[in-house]
């Protein structure tokens, strides 16, 4: 018994001196070759859930087809769990096996301290420059402290409060008072009055537990300082103990049978989501409820709660970079590109100039025939440009169950969020 | 000549026979090993090793980590109360099932089978609609019986239950029919010999199927500690997955769990690699102290 | 005597023993049966969430089929699912019956310290060990290919350390000792005794190991990412998609996939029954 782990101990510790040898002989040196556009590419893009499908509509438009005649795409989905334990495993790795990969903005964080992905900022990408017409916190988002760009936004979920108007009035609030909201406490208010009409507010404190640390996508450490400043993030931790303290909530788990038709049947009247949801709402979600509107978060707070990018993989052959990159651009700077995945799957351009497009100030019949993707992409200028640390992943995680110990009365806010801060300090060490 | 030889030399033989999983391991096991030693022994991250450590993952994890010792104890937990529990309910249960005159066997078998081939997905699905808060069956059956709607999600002990309450309904199909293909190949001569000398139904299982399925036992506990130590999927999706470290007060977080965190979400293999060689040591420990107890009950076992 | 009395007072008892196992088995097999039942009512509906819950079968079924065939290759990734799982299941049953056998039925120098360290091979979380395994199936030209899903689990601990303890007991060393005077040497031993004698733990291994291989989503994912190469479960895992809605399709396919399983553990299942009937067992 001694002698096999013995045996193995220094079978292992041979191995690993072969191993080190062989570490690193990365690709990330070699100089790309130019896009050429006489020549044909096949380009492969690793992707998660329904972009596939928003892509492929891109890719068949007449207008990228009339400037890159010449490249063929492939695609590899998977669900979004299993897309970005794929994209780890092989990064880290040290490999490649798309040209382009996904991922979402959680998922950034990973590669803000650098590796795996390339530098987009660099010559011969210059991605600062291309990217200078994109929302700028979503660039910030992607952005390491030494001004390395990991990825290029595609896409963004600026977050936005919906309503059911029928249910508010009902219950004798005017919307303009939820539209006017200037506070959380307004709204508490408001759901107060909910309440007491029968009318239950939101489907669960969760759901507005990050807004307001604007989405929580980054933020988590000032000067290496983790949750500051401070009464931000009591401030988050109050607002979800006054929202179940005042049973305004009805306690459905996201995505179980009663939070899903709740927002059908009448049972919740507001919730706070990203434009994506919209479009869940208005094609499986709700698709017969009028009555949906939206409006701003409480005093045009702004948070985004969610979005995609897109990287290359540090591994990926030079000639393929090249044109990866022109797909790249193409998915990100064109509007045609922004607005074909917008009108697909509801996912919202990172692209500012798309904007001012007569599409974004069109009048949407399911949210009351309101010009509503106006308020998208004022709540998307306003995103302050969060740090993102490569920590942030293990923050959100203890701060995840910091919340729901508040929401459940376990912990005290004061004792939750010195409970979470000493575990973050301790486990980053 | 030579070769006809070595086929059917007796001393030879077993060499053979046993070469194909020390090849394959040569091949495919040994450099994984190596490579995760090494790592081990590193800060790396997405970028490759960035410091040198030493033994401090390890030494950091023991002394200073505020999950690790959480994550062990949870995860003694659930091997106590979601594994080991198996095989109080499995044995009988194949005892039950090995009955020639029975009639559906077949079907019961089936029957005990299906949940552990029905896929993780549509299993969490089902479990997060049967314990759900306000609507779930579980808690519609406690309200039933006069008490209170348990959060199964949201509070500790609750949610722990509900876990172990999983890999049970998981794996004790797994673990039955295990049983009832070492219970057939116990001779029925035997039984019948105990009834002659007047043994009762409680006696003859004591005193034969017990000591006889000795191995299958052990050989069941064993899946059990390694399977139990290693547990991941369970936990991982019924409490959030690396949103939330294993939900409420890192209720659900096993050392699994927190590997795969550490390694995946957190992108620290050097430290989720320090994770799986403590976790190793603490399986070889418990396989050896399950070996001398069983040897202890029985001597052909291993 | 004793014989007597127990058949005589024991009727009604009987009866009722009877009785409380079907009872007892009934509603274990209840409990487990019906998140089975119940994937297959999912299939059926078009959204999966509902409150209460879906407890009968809906009308979407054609829809759903409709949905599932236009999303994903269907038929090619159950062909690639079933093609890698009865190779590495034919592999597995030959090559750990083979190491089992060895295992428990010889004597040879190291025995006991080569078996201690193949049992200890499994104390290893597996967990980590995909990222080196990967570069070097990369290394070898294997990605993309089923080979990394067959070939270093042909020979696996779990299956040798299982075989071990079943052949312990079926295979008695007369049977091997006539076989081996009657000229037959330690290779022919195996089709004239062993395989034959190893049949219900052939059952067993054989049905864990196509659930294994059936069900690998992580390791089939990043091996055979390709949607036109892959298996079932990855070519599932895209139709996951929480925007659009489209649960039928998705639920359809996972009861689908489910079927074969069941298929093949009947299947094995049978094979122990018979050849208990048929008293091959020793006994």
């Amino acid at each position: 018994m001694k002698r096999i782990l013995v045996f193995l101990l220094v079978l292992g510790a041979a191995l690993a001196t072969l191993v080190s040898c062989g570490q690193q002989a990365g690709a990330a040196g070699d100089s790309i070759a130019a896009y050429d556009p006489a020549q044909s590419y096949t380009v492969s893009i690793g992707l998660y859930g329904d972009l596939e499908a928003a892509y492929k509509e891109v890719f068949a438009s007449a207008d990228f087809k009339a400037k890159f005649p010449n490249i063929t795409i492939e695609y590899q989905t998977s669900d979004f769990g299993g897309h970005h334990n794929r994209l780890t495993t092989v990064l880290a790795a040290n490999e490649a096996t798309n040209d382009i990969e996904a991922l979402e903005v959680g998922y950034i964080a990973q590669f803000v301290a650098g590796g795996g992905l390339s530098n987009l900022a660099a010559a011969p990408f210059n991605g600062v420059s291309v990217g200078s017409g994109l929302v700028s916190f979503a660039m910030a988002n992607a952005t390491t402290t030494e001004g390395a760009l990991v990825a290029m936004p595609v896409d963004i979920a600026p977050a936005v409060m919906f309503y059911r108007e029928d249910l508010v009035r009902a219950a004798g609030v005017d919307p303009r008072e939820i539209e006017n909201a200037r506070n959380w406490d307004d709204i508490l208010a408001i759901s107060e009055r909910l309440k007491a009409a029968g009318q239950i507010a939101f489907p669960h404190p969760n759901d507005v537990a990050m807004v307001p640390l604007s989405g929580g996508k980054g933020g988590w450490f000032v000067n290496n300082q983790p949750l500051e400043p401070k009464a931000k993030f009591m401030g988050a931790l109050e607002l979800v103990k006054e929202i179940r303290d005042r049973g305004v909530d009805a306690d459905y788990g996201a995505w179980s049978g009663p939070w899903v038709e709740g927002f059908a049947n009448g049972d919740v009247a507001l919730m706070v989501n990203g434009a994506w949801f919209g479009g869940a709402l208005r094609t499986w979600m709700a698709p017969d409820i009028t009555d949906w509107r939206i409006t701003y978060l409480p005093g045009k707070a702004p948070a985004a709660l969610g979005g995609t990018y897109l990287g290359i993989p540090e591994q990926v052959p030079a000639d393929k970079k090249a044109v990866a990159w022109e797909i790249i651009k193409y998915l990100t700077t064109s509007e045609n590109a922004q607005l074909t995945v917008f009108r697909t799957i509801d996912a919202y351009p990172a692209l500012v100039s798309t904007y001012t497009n007569p599409v974004m100030n069109e009048n949407v019949p399911y949210f009351g025939n309101k010009p509503v993707r106006q308020i998208f992409a004022d709540v998307a200028q306003s995103m302050p440009n969060e740090q993102v640390s490569e920590y942030d992943a293990t923050a959100l995680a203890i701060w995840g169950n910091a919340v729901t110990g508040v929401i459940t009365g376990e912990l005290g806010v004061e004792e939750a969020y010195n409970e979470a801060r000493s575990q973050i300090i301790a486990t980053i060490q | 000549m030579t070769k006809i030889n070595l086929l059917s030399d007796k001393r030879l033989a077993p060499y053979v026979f046993i070469s194909p999983f020390f090849i394959l391991f040569l091949v495919f096991g040994l450099y994984p090993i190596g490579f995760s030693i090494y790592l081990s022994l590193w800060r790396w991250t997405m970028r490759g090793p960035v410091e040198f450590m030493g033994i401090s993952n390890y030494v950091n994890l023991l002394t200073s980590d505020p999950f690790f010792w959480r994550a062990i104890t949870n995860t003694l937990w659930l091997l106590v109360f979601g594994s080991f529990t198996q095989h109080f309910v499995a044995i009988p249960l194949a005892i039950g099932l090995n009955d020639k005159v029975l009639k559906g066997k077949e079907f019961f078998k089936t029957a005990f089978f299906v949940p552990y081939i029905t896929s993780t997905v549509s299993a969490t699905l089902i479990f997060s609609q049967l314990f759900d808060n306000n609507f779930g069956w579980i808690n519609y059956l406690v309200n039933f019986f006069g008490g209170e709607n348990i959060s199964w999600f949201t509070a500790e002990w609750p949610a722990k239950v509900m876990i172990a309450t999983l890999i049970n309904w998981r794996f004790i199909g797994w673990n039955t029919i295990i049983y009832l293909a070492g219970l057939q190949s116990i001779p029925d001569t035997l039984y019948e010999a105990a009834y002659i000398d007047g043994a009762t139904k409680w006696q003859t299982h004591t005193r034969i199927t017990v000591p006889l399925l000795m191995p299958i036992i052990f050989f069941g506990v064993t899946m059990s500690i390694i399977g139990g130590m290693q547990l991941f999927d369970e936990p991982y999706v019924l409490m959030g997955g690396y949103q939330t470290m294993g939900g409420i007060a890192n209720t659900g977080l096993t050392s699994a769990y927190y590997l795969m965190f550490t390694g995946w979400s957190a992108t620290r293999f050097g430290k989720a690699s320090a994770i799986a060689w403590i976790l190793f040591f603490f399986i070889l420990l418990m396989t050896m102290v399950n070996r001398k107890i069983t040897k202890s009950l029985d001597k052909r076992s291993l | 005597m004793n014989k007597v009395q127990s058949k005589g007072s024991g009727r009604p008892g009987t009866f009722l023993l009877g009785l409380g196992r079907y009872g007892g088995l009934g509603i274990f097999a209840f409990l487990f049966v019906f998140p089975f039942y119940y994937v297959f009512v999912l299939a059926t509906h078009r959204v999966p969430f509902a409150n209460p819950p879906h407890l009968f079968f809906g009308p979407s079924v054609a829809e759903n089929f409709d949905a599932l065939f236009r999303q994903i290759p269907f038929l090619q990734s159950f062909g690639n699912s079933l093609g890698i799982a009865v190779l590495a299941t034919a592999s597995v049953i030959f090559f750990c019956t083979l190491g089992g056998f060895a295992f428990a039925k010889y004597d040879f120098k190291g025995k006991e310290a080569l078996l201690v360290f193949v049992v200890m091979t499994m104390a290893i979380p597996p967990f980590l060990n995909i990222i080196p395994f990967f570069r070097m199936m990369v290394a070898f030209g294997w990605y993309q290919t089923w080979l990394p899903l067959i070939v270093p689990g042909m020979a696996n601990a779990f299956g040798i350390f299982l075989m071990k303890q079943f052949l312990e007991e079926s295979i008695p060393g007369e049977l091997m000792d006539a076989a081996r005077i009657d000229g037959l040497n330690e290779f022919q031993l195996l089709p004239a005794v062993v395989f034959p004698l190893a049949k219900p733990g052939i059952a067993i291994l054989g049905t864990l190991t196509f659930v294994g291989s059936w069900n690998n989503f992580l390791g089939a994912l990043v091996m055979l990412p390709d949607p036109r190469n892959s298996t079932l479960p990855v070519s599932l895992s895209s139709l996951f998609v929480r925007s659009d809605g489209n649960y039928g399709g998705l639920m359809l396919g996972t009861a689908l996939s489910i079927l074969p399983l069941v298929v093949i553990f009947i299947f094995f299942s049978k094979k122990i029954i018979a050849n208990l009937a048929a008293g091959a067992v020793k006994g």
